[in-house]
């Protein structure tokens, strides 16, 4: 066993943790305050080989494996959780089913501009009446000459606006519930696709989301991922399993960056003519904000090690997403609660950090959703 | 003992929820939400049908009724709108000083204006950060032949841009502690942008060489702090029933939502795990329903003892938070979007949490409570 990490790791540590630092802080004003994405960052990571981290060099990419995806969306969520949002789909959701599923055309056509940051990634598999419930949706792929005719309505989808492709859930065959369901490549030039709107938030302001409409929209079959109809949630599997671990990284992310200010501001702060760190009750919600930091984070790196390993179960990947998304909400609260009206203030991040954090709980499977994931992997 | 409320003050209560309910359209109140704007011709309306200031004595344009019915509209407005019907709740903040130390003449001259809708009052104590550390005061009161000279800085006053007047603690040579009522005009008011509660103007005050009459003292010399411990328990039993309105609120909307909306075939509230986080939520807000107005009821009877106050801002406080964010979580997706009230209803509840004050303070508060102030000072 070795907990550590080695040394190639922690020089990736380090060089991503100033790169975020000088590409994506001086953009947090801006972008959070206008509620957008910056899309020149695509190409300025893309350019640094920062994007799609598990594309295998073979399509542009670094080829690092889940590890160095933690290390690097860890980082990066430190700085900005709604930036953080946007290039975790690219590198997740948008690309990894095309890598997993897609013929070599597609792979050479989406893959390569997407790890390049030259193509923007989205993912739409949730709709207006089917969130938790996947098989649920509405959104129907019926043959039509050579291809499919897309008819539905996707929302909440993660680079919605800015997007060139998106990665869209529909069924071909809507009397397999579940699983006759099949994943196609809409490309934003695409007739019949567009965006019915831009969604507002309570936090992750820097991040695009939108509501897509799919209206007769034609797509050929070569778009299709897979060679047969049916089995498109079962194609998610893996990328959701990786998808919750990440999870863990951006809690680990918001945590720490949370911990970071709120120690500072105990250290130099007093309270009725007292240092604050004199208190007992403050010394001890520091503590055990420091105690679930270093459990989030072992928690999220061994989940990343067991998939890396090809060993990471379902129930694995849910564990680290409800714990970690869990732990960082007591987090955020204690460190809002400190400050009272200081922490309220727009321009005082820690209220951003409680904003963005409170997302974590919803997306990829709601923490209901993951209590019945491992409660049914217990074989209850 | 006698837990129902009276006739009278269920007509109170039927009134306030109808005006609310005909008064505060939720477009209207995302848009409010969004550019931070005060509610002026609610407020007006509010005023003229009697809701501002109903504990005041007729005289005064009052109608002879507690606090506790006053509570009550504060409530109900917040059950309706947690940014609208708390932006009403602040509009005469510190009137309770005025009433209980306050001259015929400081009464006539600025609590009837407040009825009508004319002006609005607020307090400013605070110079620190957190805004409850009275320690380090340093604003001045210097007496000149026509009246007082101010000197100084206030810190997070609510109605910043938007009170007419302020009840101002400052310090003369001679008189020790006092309050004055300070008019805004020649004040240097400095917005502040907050997370939650955006239709109540939030600021802090500068005040150089800014000139009140003799006239606008406040009771008598030295005096101040008890105004001030007067004003804040007051602002505290007005903060509660917002919190409690807030908590009803969110949870009216989790409830409806959880009958309305269907995933795997059944309606949110079939689930046991939904149902049960309705049931805690209705625990929470009986405990702080009750909590509450025991809290006023005591006030009004003139017998209300700080420490209990202490304990029902504590457990108020965190039921809110929990109950709001529970109630978010059940609307999944859409709880975390800014076209849903609850999503500003987790801002509102983090503000007027922080309000409540913080878990160590109010835990010392009754601490010293519960083992008496010797005891504790003895051992320092």
């Amino acid at each position: 066993m070795d907990f550590e990490l080695d040394e190639k790791q922690r020089e990736f540590q380090k060089k991503v943790r100033e790169i975020y630092e000088k590409e994506v802080s001086p953009l947090i004003e801006e972008y959070e305050g206008k509620e957008a994405f910056p899309t020149s960052l695509f190409r300025t990571l893309g350019a640094m080989g920062l994007l799609c981290l598990r594309c295998p060099k073979e399509y542009g990419g670094p080829g690092l494996d889940k590890v160095y995806e933690c290390i690097s969306t860890e980082e990066l969520n430190r700085i900005c959780a709604g930036m953080g949002a946007g290039i975790m789909v690219q590198g997740g959701l948008a690309t990894d089913p095309i890598l997993h599923f897609g013929s070599e055309d597609l792979k050479r056509k989406y893959l390569s501009p997407a790890v390049l940051g030259q193509k923007i990634g989205a993912f739409a598999l949730t709709e207006p009446d089917a969130g938790s419930d996947a098989s649920g949706i509405r959104t129907m792929a019926v043959k039509f000459e050579n291809g499919y005719r897309l008819n539905g309505t996707k929302t909440f989808i993660t680079n919605g606006t800015i997007c060139d492709f998106v990665n869209v859930a529909a069924y071909t065959d809507p009397n397999r519930r579940g699983t006759g369901i099949n994943l196609f490549i809409v490309e934003k030039e695409d007739l019949g696709f567009s965006v019915v709107k831009k969604l507002e938030k309570l936090g992750n302001h820097s991040a695009d989301t939108a509501e897509l409409a799919f209206d007769d929209c034609y797509v050929s079959k070569e778009r299709m991922l897979g060679d047969c109809e049916g089995g498109g949630l079962e194609q998610l599997e893996e990328t959701l399993k990786s998808g919750r671990i990440t999870y863990g990284a951006r809690s680990t992310g918001i945590g720490q960056a949370t911990f970071d200010a709120i120690l500072s501001y105990v250290k130099k702060s007093q309270r009725h003519g007292q240092p604050m760190r004199r208190s007992q009750a403050i010394r001890f919600i520091l503590a055990e904000m420091a105690m679930s930091i270093e459990v989030m984070r072992n928690t999220t790196y061994r989940g990343a090690w067991l998939f890396d390993r090809g060993i990471a179960s379902m129930k694995d990947a849910s564990i680290v997403k409800l714990f970690c998304t869990e732990s960082v909400q007591r987090i955020v609260q204690k460190a809002t609660a400190i400050q009272r009206n200081l922490g309220m203030i727009m321009e005082n991040p820690i209220q951003r950090f409680l904003r963005d954090a409170r997302l974590l709980k919803i997306p990829e499977g709601t923490s209901e959703i993951h209590h019945l994931v491992i409660a049914r992997e217990l074989g209850l | 003992m006698d837990f129902g409320l009276s006739d009278e003050q269920r007509d109170v209560q039927k009134a306030a929820m109808e005006f609310a309910k005909g008064e505060f359209d939720p477009d209207l109140a995302l848009e409010l939400d969004q550019s931070g704007e005060f509610p002026e011709s609610i407020w007006k309306k509010a005023s003229q049908l009697g809701f501002i200031g109903l504990h005041y004595p007729e005289e005064f344009g009052g109608q002879g009724l507690g606090l506790f019915e006053n509570i009550l509209v504060i409530e109900a407005f917040c059950r309706v709108d947690s940014g609208i019907g708390s932006s009403l709740s602040t509009v005469d903040l510190g009137s309770e000083v005025i009433l209980k130390f306050g001259s015929q003449e400081q009464k006539k001259n600025f609590l009837l204006p407040l009825t009508k809708g004319e002006k609005q009052l607020s307090i400013a104590f605070a110079e620190s950060e957190d805004g409850n550390d009275f320690s380090s005061i340093s604003t001045t009161a210097e007496r000149r032949t026509d009246g007082y000279l101010i000197r100084g800085k206030k810190r997070f006053v609510l109605n910043a841009s938007f009170a007419n007047h302020f009840i101002v603690l400052c310090k003369e040579s001679k008189e020790g502690w006092i309050t004055l009522i300070v008019e805004r005009d020649g004040v240097e008011v400095l917005p502040i942008e907050k997370m939650g509660l955006r239709m109540t103007p939030f600021g802090d005050l500068s005040f150089e060489e800014v000139r009140v009459s003799y006239a606008n003292r406040v009771g008598s010399d030295g005096e101040g702090m008890v105004h001030v411990n007067h004003g804040l328990q007051a602002m505290g039993l007005r903060s509660l029933a917002q919190a409690l309105g807030m908590a009803q609120g969110a949870f009216d909307r989790a409830m409806q939502y959880a009958r309305q909306r269907e995933q795997f075939g059944k309606k949110l509230f079939q689930f046991q795990a939904i149902r049960h986080k309705l049931a805690d939520m209705a625990v929470s807000i009986e405990v702080a329903r009750w909590l509450t107005y025991r809290s006023v009821a005591e006030y009004d009877q003139g017998r209300l003892d700080s420490g209990f106050l202490s304990i029902a801002q504590l457990e108020v406080g965190r039921r809110l938070i929990g109950v709001v964010d529970e109630a978010l979580q059940i609307f999944g997706g859409y709880g975390y979007m800014a076209e849903q009230a609850i999503e500003h209803y987790f801002r509102d509840a983090w503000a007027i949490g922080v309000e409540l004050g913080t878990e160590e303070e109010l835990k010392d508060s009754i601490a010293e409570r519960i083992l008496g102030s010797e005891a504790i000072k003895n051992k320092k």
